[in-house]
């Protein structure tokens, strides 16, 4: 039901495309959610939880397990966003990717792989690829690949983002709330764009030190350095209005959501 | 002792006794010999002198020129009741010298035809025999010698040249390396025993070298195949950390689970990324700056830290090495992420590099197992150590032939980089 729900709104939104222009069409998208995401993963139930994790974040996701099921779905239908698995049982996911772009299609294609190789992700991206995710990934984290990726797709509006009152410009690296700008340190510009970048999940502050300072901060006994730089990010942004914040959960992670929550 | 020395050497050991038993013998058949003849030609001249004495002819002149001499006196009839005959050596004046010198002497009896009983004494001179004697000795001597050093020379000779291929086959295993497969390993097929050899050698390091590929492989493998299960179980924790609703107490347990996770992740993917190393997938290099990627690693370390360590670096400019850029960043950060997390509180940390050698120190307060430091999995105990960063170190230099050591001086742990 609430595929066939989505899709008419796609149509909708379809008809709208050609009126709206690139920088209200992504907006509408990002906030009405009517994003068709293709996943051609051969691992049911990796597939079945991705499936319903981006459903819940407002896409419309469909699903291929196979490299001809995936080749079928692509002949027939538009989507905005294509997560690729590369090892597929019955063929090379690279060759589908080489297909699509053959067709001449927009689609957007994140490979996802097991084989966290440098030759596989230079290929991958040479072929047409937009992004290059390797296993095992976390949700928030293909969900903020999957953002930038689309909001790549529409130039007009790449270089700033928005939730709410708080808007980051990411070429000039401002941030203005309720209208203002405010002056963020460097460190703390990457912990609000990775926050805003993956609203609503819950993210743990070892994955967080690795997103924000790099692979190798895996000293799990000494986040001092997050604390102090997340406790200095929250008191500006209170000070500034801002309709979110960073909110600590139960001292494990922290969460990007309303301030007032 | 090579073997070569060894087989010669025994040989001399053996052949030195029997060539001198040899020579003995030989020497003294030689001396009877010349005694036999010497005795011989006495008798001669004796019984030439008694046949001219029977038959009333004149006797030679006692100094005759062939330094013989004789005598022949009577003796009292008593004495004389046959003949006999006896050899002596003893020391005789010769007066044509007018010097004493060795002589063989021959006494005789003999009996005229009116039973008148006489005694001959003939004598010769021996020195040309002393001579001889000596002359065969010396030859003897050098002879036996060179014989024994000839027979050493050929041996060794011969030997070495049939074990050439077995030479050639220690060498080869000298400059053997695992991985480097049996390509280039001398073969002889015409020795039996050496083409057996070669084939288990061959056999051995094919065998070794193949457990060694499948155990490379199975690591790969296994990581490669985790990724998927963790991805979904990953996966599925975020998913109901995300979206259901959840006790404070089931959270904290979903929390530590992805915590677990995480380090698995990591482990795992560090796993991944040494068996690439072995396999050489890294094959691309460029000219890496040390000196930025150690300046920007200490930017973060610091940012980490605090001021609880104090870091001192002495670095040139540039400090320019070839070698892939990823590969670069992971020694670089492990080696100084090792030293921040093990330097004690209020610590240390000193980067240098000098002479083309990199040098990372923490202090400390006594030395670590050096032999087993860069293995998989040794850990000093601290919490959120994977055990592999070391190992990562080890087998980036490895793959570049670069040297790492440990050693520990004055309180100091250092790590050295030698390019």
């Amino acid at each position: 039901m609430r595929s066939l729900k989505n899709r008419s709104l796609l149509n909708v939104n379809e008809d709208f495309k050609g009126k709206l222009n690139e920088e209200i069409r992504f907006l509408v998208i990002l906030n009405t959610g009517y994003m068709k995401l293709l996943i051609i993963e051969d691992d049911n139930s990796l597939r079945e939880i991705m499936q319903r994790a981006l459903t819940t974040e407002g896409y419309v996701v469909e699903t291929a397990s196979t490299f001809f099921e995936a080749e079928d779905k692509i002949a027939g239908y538009e989507y905005d966003c294509i997560m690729l698995d590369i090892m597929l049982p019955d063929g090379n996911g690279l060759k589908l990717l080489e297909h699509i772009k053959s067709l001449g299609k927009n689609d957007r294609v994140i490979i996802i792989s097991a084989r966290d190789s440098l030759d596989d992700k230079i290929e991958g991206l040479n072929l047409g690829a937009d992004d290059y995710l390797p296993k095992p990934f976390y949700m928030a984290e293909l969900s903020a690949r999957i953002k930038s990726v689309l909001r790549r797709g529409t130039t007009a509006v790449s270089n700033t983002m928005n939730i709410d009152n708080i808007s980051l410009d990411l070429n000039s690296r401002r941030v203005t709330i309720a209208g203002k700008e405010i002056t963020l340190l460097k460190k703390e510009f990457d912990i609000l764009l990775y926050f805003m970048q993956r609203p609503g999940h819950i993210i743990d502050k070892a994955v967080l030190a690795e997103g924000v300072w790099g692979d190798h901060i895996d000293m799990a006994d000494n986040f001092q350095f997050v604390y102090a730089q997340i406790k200095n990010l929250r008191k500006k942004l209170t000070e500034a209005g801002a309709d979110n914040n960073i909110k600590a959960v139960y001292g494990f992670g922290y969460k990007f959501c309303e301030a007032t929550e | 002792m090579k073997l070569i020395t060894r087989v010669t050497l025994r040989l001399a050991i053996v052949l030195l006794p029997i060539m001198i038993i040899w020579g003995t013998v030989f020497f003294f058949y030689m001396v009877k010999e010349i005694n036999d003849e010497t005795d011989d030609s006495l008798e001669d001249y004796a019984e030439m002198l008694i046949r001219r004495t029977l038959v009333g002819k004149e006797l030679p002149p006692p100094g005759n020129g062939s330094n013989n001499t004789y005598s022949i006196e009577p003796l009292p009839d008593s004495a004389g009741n046959g003949a006999t005959i006896s050899f002596k050596d003893r020391r005789i004046y010769i007066h044509e010298k007018k010097e004493t010198e060795p002589a063989r002497e021959l006494t005789m009896t003999f009996l005229d035809r009116r039973n008148n009983a006489y005694r001959l004494v003939v004598s010769t001179p021996t020195f040309e025999r002393e001579d001889l004697l000596r002359a065969i000795f010396t030859h003897l001597v050098i002879l036996y010698m060179l014989l024994m050093l000839t027979i050493l020379f050929v041996t060794a000779f011969i030997f070495h040249y049939s074990m050439k291929p077995l030479y050639a086959l220690l060498r080869w295993f000298d400059k053997y390396q695992p991985g480097n497969g049996t390509d280039n390993m001398p073969a002889d097929h015409q020795t039996q025993e050496f083409r057996k050899l070669t084939e288990a050698a061959r056999h051995t390091i094919e065998r070794a070298e193949s457990y060694m590929e499948r155990q490379k492989q199975f690591i790969g493998n296994a990581s490669h195949e985790l990724q998927t299960p963790l991805a979904i179980l990953g996966t599925r924790i975020e998913w109901m950390i995300d979206n259901t609703t959840l006790t404070e107490e089931q959270f904290a347990e979903l929390s530590k689970m992805r915590q677990s996770l995480h380090r698995m992740n990591r482990l795992n993917r560090t796993l991944l990324l040494l068996s690439k190393i072995e396999n050489n997938q890294f094959p691309d290099r460029a000219d890496i700056d040390l000196v930025e990627i150690i300046n920007n690693e200490i930017g973060i370390y610091s940012e980490i830290y605090g001021d609880s360590i104090k870091c001192s670096t002495k670095l040139p400019e540039k400090f320019i090495v070839s070698m892939n850029e990823s590969l670069a960043t992971t020694m670089i950060t492990n080696l100084i992420k090792n030293a921040f997390l093990h330097a004690s509180e209020e610590g240390t940390v000193d980067i240098s590099i000098r002479k083309g050698e990199l040098v990372i120190a923490n202090n400390g307060n006594e030395a670590l197992d050096a032999t087993r430091l860069f293995d998989r999995f040794y850990t000093s105990g601290k919490k959120g150590s994977t055990g592999l960063g070391l190992a990562l170190v080890k087998s980036i230099a490895d793959s570049y032939s670069f040297k790492v050591e440990y050693s520990f001086k004055e309180s100091k742990h250092l790590f050295k980089v030698r390019f």
